[in-house]
Order: C-alpha cells, then structure tokens, then sequence
C-alpha cells in the first residue's frame, strides 16, 4: 500500500510540474472550464429569474443540487476521467499493450498516470457555486453534514463508475470519441430535482444508473429532505461503481493490440 | 459563364460525395446522436412541463411551443452543425494548407462542399431517426408552420454556422494555438444560439445585443420561425423580415470571411508541410 501512495505521489508531482510547464495552457484552460460552470446553472437562473421554479424547491436549493455535482464531476475529472482518454488513444493506436507490461495493475496504473490539474477550474467553480447555495439555504444539521459526506462519497464513485463504463466501451467501439456525450447525456438527470421526473425516471436514476446519487441525494441530505431509508441508496451506488471495475478489467481480455 | 457554374457544381459534388464516403465509415459515431439526441430532448420536456406547472405562457411561449422549440433546435443542430474551424486549425498546425494554396480554389469552397457531404450523412443518420423518435415516441408535433420560410431560414443557418466556424478556424493563421478561443467561442456560441433555453428568457439588452452577433441567425431564428413566430428584445417581427435580417447577415458572414482569408492567408508559412 506505501508503495501506491509513493507511486500516486509522484504522478502527482509530475501532474504539476508539467502544469506549470505549461503555465498559460494551463490557466486558459482552467479559465475555460470555469466559464464552462456558468453553463450548467445559467438555466435555472433564467427559469427563476422569469418568477419560476421547480416545484418544491427554491432557487439556492436546486443550485446546491447542481454545485455539488460539479464539485463531483471535478473530482473525478481530475482523478478518473483521464483513465477514458489514455484507454482510448491507446487502443487506437494499439499500444496498450506498454501498460499491460507494467508490474501493477493496469486500471491502478491509469489512475495514477492520469491524474491531471486541468479540472481545478472545475472544483473551484464548483466550491463557490457550493458557499453561495450553502449560505442562502443553510445545513439542517451535523447529522445531516455526515450524511451528506457518506452521500457525496457514494456519488463520486457513481461518477467514477461512469468514467470506466466508458473507458471499458472504448475497447470495443474503438476511436468513437462521441463515447462520453453518451454518458454525459445520461448525467443531465442527475442535475436537477428527481421529483420533476417521472417515477421510473427516478427509479432508473436512483437504482439502475444512480445519478441521482451525485447531486441531487448529498443535496437533499444537507438540506434535512432525506428519510434514514436513504442510507440503503447507497448500495446501487458501490455496486455501480464495481460494475465499471470489473467491466474495465473484463475487456482487457478482449483487447486484441491491432495495429500495435 | 455556364461552364464555370457546371464546373464548380460538379466539384461540389465530387467533394461531398467523397466526404459522405470517408464519413459513412464512421457513421456509427453519428448514429450516437439517435441515443443522445432524445435523452437531452427528454430532460428538458420534463423541466419545461415541470416548470410550466398548470401556466399557459412563459414569456410568450405556450409550453407546446416551447416543446416543439426545443425539438426543433436539436435538429436543426443536426442540419447546420459545423467543424470547419477545427478541420482548418488542423491544416495550418500540419502544413498540409500548403497543398490547398496550390490548388485553383478556394479553400473555402472546398471546406463548404465537405460541409455539404458531412451534413447529408447527418440528415440520413441523425436528422431523420431522431424525427422519428420526437414525433412517435415523445407525440411532438414537428410539422413547421410555415415549411417554405423554415427551409429557407434552416438553408441561411447552415451558412451562418459555416462562415462563422470558418471565421474562427482562420484564427490558426494568427495563433499558435488557437483551440482555448475555439472553445470560449462554442461556450457563448452554445448560450447565445439558443440551444440551451430561448433567447427572450434573457434580460432585455442581452436580448438586443444578439441583433448584432452571428449566434441567433444559427439556431434561435429558424427555430422560432419554425415556431410561426418571431420574438427578441421585446420586438416582434414578420417571418419574411426576420428571414431579410438572417440573410443580410449572411453575406455580412461571408464577406468577414473572405476579408479574413485574404489577411491570414499572407501569414502562412506551411511550417511543418
């Protein structure tokens, strides 16, 4: 286990080496993926700004729905997310068979190597879009800053799931880089209330692909919306995320190195 | 004169035809849009009706309306969607814009003929599944109300969108790395076209200002005509209008295009060629 955190400690160190390599590069594109930020609650600002809303919810609520998902979607942009581009560049140009040689294991190795600081922009937007939310509708209580811990936890690792769902997919569609709008489709109904759904959208969203479990349950918790029954949601969410371990491992073995 | 047209249709023809052929081999990437397409659509039938409550109107817009809006922007997305800029950027960082300055065209022309095959590829495997799925799945109603002026307005925004990319893709002349600028502008492009929620849920002057920017006349203005009707900034406007302004437009898309081409073209050096 030292040895892993030595390994990750110094792809870290090279992850910001290279960043301040490339100072300039790095700044525009943290810059562009803060702007991007503004993007994802720029709708419900407009829909309440028109004297709307979601019903049930208020305007700094749904935006805590939406700045805890970007907080999630920073995280693991930052440490999983590069486990898709490296899985597919290389099976493209069918060298990954170089990472199959490592002496560890290969997901463990992506993990490490692809650890990238491009997505600070990404959780330092999404901290403060966090502290506006979060001052305007307040915490209902420690129990509840607990539960949204264990919560948000569970909602990383469906990100993460997600990630290498993907990842895991590129083996087989090979060089499809319109793989992640598919996924990234399916992430939109985790940005918003569930209620507004339909109840086997918000079946889908809870059990099947639990994105509901990113934004919109750590949400709820936080804000004392949630039953003790919430804990259980937590399982589809585990579960999801070993599916992605597993399949990412599964279709190693049908890689077949074209072109390598 | 009727030989140059014949001549220059013929190459059009050649050129999208290669690029439908090149581009059919990946034509799985574009059957993604048939998945993809519906579940955007989807969330936001289910915000709007969640958000319309029991309400007919919201600015302006019936909740129908504002259904039918979003199914139409998504596929006149399919029809005008562009990648000129990235497709240029990619010649000059490679030098291989080398070989289209010795070639007897123009360079544009060339961009907008692969345009042309790009996006019939798109019309048969994004444009017609996706129809399909909106009007027997979702039970939208996706007839224009007024067909002509919808064709017309869509034709005028897949030029728009072409100039425009064009516009942006000569800025590799300029810049070293011109792919952070690609991006700001497809995050503004992506709010101020309308895609993301009608323009009039904007405040006012935001409103006013896109009489002067290019974004509105890519996919907020045949989607409104397609509406039957045409609002921004509090002004109400006749469809043959509208469609006068998107064209008058157009040719001002064009002619920036072609005065930035003859800037950036004296900058290329064919570095890497």
């Amino acid at each position: 286990m030292k040895r892993f955190f030595k390994i990750y400690k110094e792809c870290i160190h090279a992850s910001v080496t290279s960043a301040a390599a490339y100072r300039a590069d790095f700044i525009l594109s943290n810059i562009i993926t803060l702007l991007y930020n503004i993007l994802l609650p720029l709708v419900t600002i407009l829909i309440y700004g028109a004297g709307r809303s979601f019903p049930g919810w208020g305007f700094y609520e749904v935006l805590l729905i939406q700045s805890i998902f970007t907080l999630s979607n920073g995280f693991t942009s930052m440490t999983v997310s590069g486990i898709l581009y490296m899985t597919m560049g290389r099976v493209k140009s069918g060298d990954y068979e170089i990472i199959l040689l490592k002496p560890m294991d290969p997901l463990l190795y992506l993990v490490f190597t692809s650890f990238s600081l491009s997505s600070l922009g990404l959780i330092i937007g999404g901290i403060a879009l966090f502290t506006v939310a979060v001052v305007h509708t307040g915490i209902a209580g420690f129990l509840q800053v607990l539960e949204f811990i264990v919560l948000f936890l569970s909602g990383t690792a469906v990100m993460s799931g997600l990630w290498l769902l993907m990842a895991a997919l590129s083996f087989q569609w090979v060089g499809n880089s319109r793989l992640s709008e598919i996924f990234d489709s399916l992430q939109e109904f985790g940005k918003y209330p569930l209620g507004i759904f339909p109840k086997i959208v918000q079946g889908l969203a809870t059990f099947l692909i639990p994105v509901g479990m990113i934004g919109f349950y750590p949400a709820s918790a936080l804000l004392g919306r949630t039953e003790p029954v919430i804990l259980w949601f937590i399982i589809p969410a585990i579960l999801f995320l070993l599916l992605g371990i597993f399949l990412y491992h599964y279709m190693i073995r049908l890689y077949k190195g074209v072109g390598g | 004169m009727i030989d140059f047209i014949s001549q220059k249709l013929n190459f059009l023809k050649a050129v999208a035809l290669a690029t439908y052929k090149e581009w059919s081999a990946y034509r799985t990437h574009s059957l993604v849009s048939v998945f993809v397409g519906p579940v955007y659509f989807a969330v936001q039938y289910f915000i709007w009706t969640a958000v319309y409550g029991g309400s007919n109107s919201l600015n302006g817009m019936a909740l129908q309306d504002m259904i039918r809006y979003f199914g139409a922007s998504a596929l006149i997305g399919y029809l005008v969607m562009d990648f000129a800029d990235w497709n240029l950027s990619m010649l000059v960082h490679t030098g291989k814009f080398l070989t289209f300055s010795l070639r007897p065209l123009h360079h544009r022309f060339f961009a907008l003929a692969q345009k042309i095959g790009h996006r019939i590829l798109g019309f048969f495997f994004e444009f017609l599944p996706c129809l399909v799925i909106f009007v027997f799945v979702f039970q939208i109603d996706m007839m224009p109300v007024y067909p002509f002026y919808t064709l017309l307005s869509v034709l005028l925004a897949f030029f728009m969108t072409f100039y425009v990319h064009y516009c942006l893709g000569l800025l590799s002349f300029w810049f070293v790395q011109s792919s952070g600028i690609r991006s700001v502008f497809n995050l503004v492009a992506d709010i101020f076209s309308g895609t993301l929620i009608p323009l009039v849920f904007f405040p006012g002057w935001m409103q006013f200002v896109q009489f002067f920017l290019p974004f509105q006349y890519m996919n907020y203005v045949p989607a409104m005509i397609f509406n039957g009707s045409y609002t921004l900034g509090g002004v109400t406007m006749e469809i043959p209008v509208i469609l006068c302004i998107q064209f008058c437009a157009v040719i001002v898309a064009f002619l920036i295009s072609e005065i930035l081409y003859r800037c950036s073209v004296r900058r290329f050096t064919g570095v890497g060629a």
